[in-house]
């Protein structure tokens, strides 16, 4: 599962520069504090989303319902919020139960009823997308009454000041460090292959450089905001349920070969629901973060957002038939993606052209997928 | 010098393997030349460059077509040369008709459109050929393996080849269609059409070929003609030594019965026919119960029904012991203690592009846990015992099964089997695809097995393994029991008579 440092990190990370360049050149505000701090809600948004898909994807399963389940789950918060007067917990609560029952209804669809996961999730997205307009009639829903401030619009309005944000980074960056350490100790250990000291270090060093820098940068403006630190943490969840549980273990299974997966006694059924379930709590963390930096529901909220998703795990290597694809490299896709889309956001490109651009990104990662894995 | 096909010094490389060194290999107009070695020898890698599928360039070594070099770059110059290859897997599409097949690729057509007419006439005329009487219009996926095989044929002859390669062509024939298909390639060579047959039923080899070619570990051990050679000198020079040590069963004392079967009757799925009538058995700890049949005799659908993996159940039980058994899965079998090793390795038993430490695991993760979280040290170490036991031959745990070899991979199908500590093993044909050496360690671990106090139920199509390794057979045919033998009674005339459902006729041979 330890890869050496491949020509298609390199890659990625090439583009990613580019497209960096491409736009700083372009729009000089792009690289502003301001524009950084925007671009890193959209990331934690866009890579929380894809961090969900990615657990589908793993079984050899997609989602194409997430974009309108975003929707629907912001607009359920807003409607109780603002039309009702509850308070916001109140209303996350009864969003995150709704999403996680339609994702599990629709996982079991999929595996008891054998139905291809994307025909139940091409019917959600209409589904959701009908029962998301019916909730908010079609009208605009501010996530709080009238200028106030609550938890809901605070989701992507509030920033950890600096200092807290300095010591944010370093306790990521020393937890960092202590896994990366520990692991390849035991990896040594166990007589497994290991990066060498030089370049464990460099890695180490590197990492901690990107991490002050951004931390820097996000202060200039006002501090690491709330959505980062959902990401970090769903990140940090997922990566432990991937790779160090046997649910995690049996998604790869399944993706890698499902019916060796099936007579090895992995519970199949069970697992693929359980993904599902998940991917529905994902999706309403995602629309009420979504929401709530678009200021109110409405009706194009979560509009092509299960295409960032897909693009964003395909893009960080995540492999559309099932079996491969990691955290690291879901969160980089989603930062291609997301720098992209804040860019064309700037330069003010017509909604056509974005959607042109979306499309070939797509298309060219899923083209990329299918020729890499060829070998 | 006028061979029609040459291959001279040829040696193909893998990554850290010679799979051909030096081999020379000549096929002479009208004939029909054998080839034999064991798994692994290199027969594949050898059609696949006379065929085209690796290319010229991608090996040391010269071919020759009539005298002339040739220099296949890809698989259709070595069609347009007519070389034909007729694999083991055919190449047909079970949803067009026989006639589709036919010309698929090379349609007979009129102005542009499809010739139905000549399509017929001219399938009607090549059936005749291959003796198949059966309708053009005929979907093929409603013809039986035998009959495909012929149309396989029969669609090489449309294209004008000269030579056919046959890979194991009969592995899933019955014995009328194995005669049919005989008779045909006899007749062929009369018509001049020279072929390069592989298997490994030396019957057929001697009842068909004109020359024999042994490979042996990437390397011609010899080539002779039929009449100065025999079975017993052929398979000295395929193995390289000596087989009277081939089966090694060190018999244990059996010990209390351990699972009991009782009138098992099995549909594939509700309101569909039964496919297993009545079927009661039993095993006891230390020992191994062999059960063979036919193809199609109910081995598989058996054992995998016993695993929870396939099938209805329309009466009977399993019993452990003296606790009845009602898992519906492989999962609950596993936790009542039984394990299987499945027949298709492939397709059931690996993850083929994960890691051998991974695929060890895979069974037993629920039981290497710390809290919630996988405890990978004790994994680690685990999955590093049974690499070692099993003399895994690989750079490391972390390498990718699907580059080990099938002897190496069928280990990490048993080590993930062993690793859940079963109390009743299932092996279904354990040693079907890998070489000598590592069907040899297989025994050796059944012997390890029973003698830990195991039970093992072993399914082998293969006769003589079967009576080398059990300690009763039992023989399904059509889905019954055909009769239940002791090591001592067990004849292969006996055990064939009872998988052909038949009271002990004499066997013709």
């Amino acid at each position: 599962m330890k890869k050496q440092f491949s020509l298609r990190d390199f890659s990625l990370l090439l583009s990613l520069l580019a497209i960096w360049t491409f736009f700083a050149l372009a729009a000089p505000q792009y690289l502003s504090a301001r524009n950084i701090s925007m671009l890193s809600v959209e990331l934690a948004i866009t890579g929380t989303l894809a961090l969900g898909m990615l657990l589908v994807i793993l079984p050899g399963h997609i989602d194409l319902s997430v974009g309108s389940g975003v929707g629907l789950v912001g607009g359920i918060a807003s409607v109780l919020v603002f039309n009702h007067g509850w308070p916001a917990a109140a209303a996350f609560g009864i969003a995150i139960a709704v999403a996680v029952l339609a994702w599990t209804l629709m996982g079991a669809l999929i595996v008891r009823e054998r139905i291809p996961s994307f025909i139940i999730t091409l019917g959600g997205l209409l589904i959701f997308k009908g029962a998301f307009w019916l909730v908010i009639g079609s009208r605009t829903v501010p996530v709080a009454p009238g200028g106030q401030t609550n938890l809901y619009s605070l989701l992507t309005t509030y920033y950890f000041p600096p200092v807290t944000s300095w010591i944010l980074g370093a306790v990521v960056f020393t937890i960092w460090v202590f896994s990366t350490l520990r692991s390849r100790q035991r990896r040594q250990k166990l007589g497994f292959s290991v990066d060498d000291k030089e370049l464990t270090f460099l890695k180490l060093f590197i990492t901690g450089q990107a991490l002050a820098l951004a931390v820097l940068l996000l202060n200039q403006f006002r501090g690491i905001p709330l959505p980062l630190v959902i990401l970090a943490v769903v990140a940090l969840a997922i990566h432990i349920l991937t790779r160090h549980t046997p649910f995690g273990r049996q998604l790869y299974a399944i993706g890698g070969n499902e019916e060796a997966a099936f007579i090895s006694g992995v519970p199949v059924q069970r697992v693929v629901i359980g993904a599902f379930m998940v991917l529905g709590g994902i999706v309403a963390i995602t629309g009420l973060m979504q929401t709530a930096y678009a200021g109110a529901s409405t009706t194009t909220i979560g509009d092509q957002m299960e295409l960032d998703a897909i693009a964003a795990c395909v893009i960080g290597g995540t492999s559309l038939r099932g079996g491969r694809g990691s955290v690291i490299g879901v969160i980089f896709g989603a930062l291609i993606m997301a720098s992209l889309l804040n860019g064309m956001t700037l330069l003010a490109v017509s909604p056509e052209l974005k959607l042109i651009v979306r499309g070939a990104v797509l298309t060219l990662a899923v083209w990329m997928d299918v020729k890499l894995s060829k070998r | 010098m006028s061979a029609l096909l040459q291959a001279s010094a040829i040696t193909k490389r893998f990554p850290g393997v010679v799979a051909l060194d030096r081999v020379s290999f000549d096929l002479q107009p009208s004939e029909i030349h054998a080839l034999c070695g064991e798994n692994g020898a290199g027969k594949s890698t050898l059609i696949k460059l006379l065929s085209g599928l690796h290319p010229a360039g991608s090996f040391e070594g010269e071919l020759f077509l009539d005298g002339q070099p040739a220099r296949f770059h890809h698989i259709t110059e070595a069609q347009r040369s007519g070389i034909a290859v007729i694999h083991q897997e055919l190449a047909l599409v079970g949803e067009l008709t026989v006639a589709e097949n036919l010309f698929l690729g090379n349609e007979r057509r009129h102005r542009g459109f499809l010739d139905w007419e000549k399509t017929w006439t001219d399938a009607r005329a090549l059936l005749a050929k291959v003796g198949l009487a059966i309708s053009p219009d005929t979907l093929v996926s409603d013809l039986g393996i035998g009959q495909q095989q012929l149309v396989e044929i029969a669609k090489a002859i449309a294209r004008d080849m000269r030579i056919l390669i046959l890979d194991e062509p009969t592995a899933a024939l019955s014995e009328h269609e194995v005669q049919t298909l005989l008779a045909l390639l006899r007749q062929l060579r009369i018509q001049g059409i020279a072929c390069i047959y592989i298997s490994h039923k030396l019957d057929e080899v001697f009842a068909l070929a004109d020359r024999i070619t042994v490979l042996r570990d990437g390397a011609t051990i010899t080539t002779v003609a039929i009449a100065d050679t025999d079975k017993a000198d052929i398979i000295r020079h395929m193995v390289g030594r000596e087989i009277s040590q081939l089966f090694p069963r060190h018999i244990s004392q059996p010990g209390a019965e351990t699972l009991r079967v009782k009138n098992l009757t099995v549909a594939p799925s509700p309101g569909e026919k039964p496919c297993l009538h009545d079927i009661s058995l039993h095993v006891r700890a230390g020992e191994v119960l062999g059960i063979g049949g036919l193809m199609g005799a109910g081995r598989t659908e058996l054992m995998m029904h016993l695993f929870g993996a396939w099938g209805h159940r329309i009466q009977g039980e399993i019993v452990k012991g003296d606790q009845p058994l009602f898992h519906r899965t492989p999962q609950g079998a596993l936790y009542a203690g039984l394990a299987l090793v499945s027949e298709d390795r492939k397709r059931y038993g690996l993850i083929i592009d994960e890691s051998i430490g991974f695929n060890f695991s895979l069974s037993s993760i629920g039981r290497l846990l710390r809290g919630l979280l996988i405890d990978q040290e004790a994994e680690a170490h685990t999955n590093q015992k049974y690499f070692d036991d099993l003399r895994v031959k690989a750079p490391s745990l972390e390498t990718t099964v699907g580059t080990l070899s099938g002897g190496n991979q069928q280990k990490i199908v048993i080590g993930k089997a062993l690793m859940t500590e079963p109390k009743v093993i299932l092996l279904d044909e354990p040693t079907r695809g890998i070489d000598v050496g590592a069907k040899l360690e297989v025994y050796e671990l059944i012997n390890q097995l029973t003698a830990e106090g195991r039970a093992v139920i072993l399914v082998s199509s293969e006769l003589p393994e079967l009576m080398g390794m059990s300690d009763r057979i039992i023989m399904l045919s059509e889905g019954r029991i055909a009769g239940e033998f002791t090591r001592e009674e067990a004849t292969p005339e006996k055990l064939l008579a009872a998988a052909m459902g038949q009271a002990l006729a004499p066997v013709t041979s």
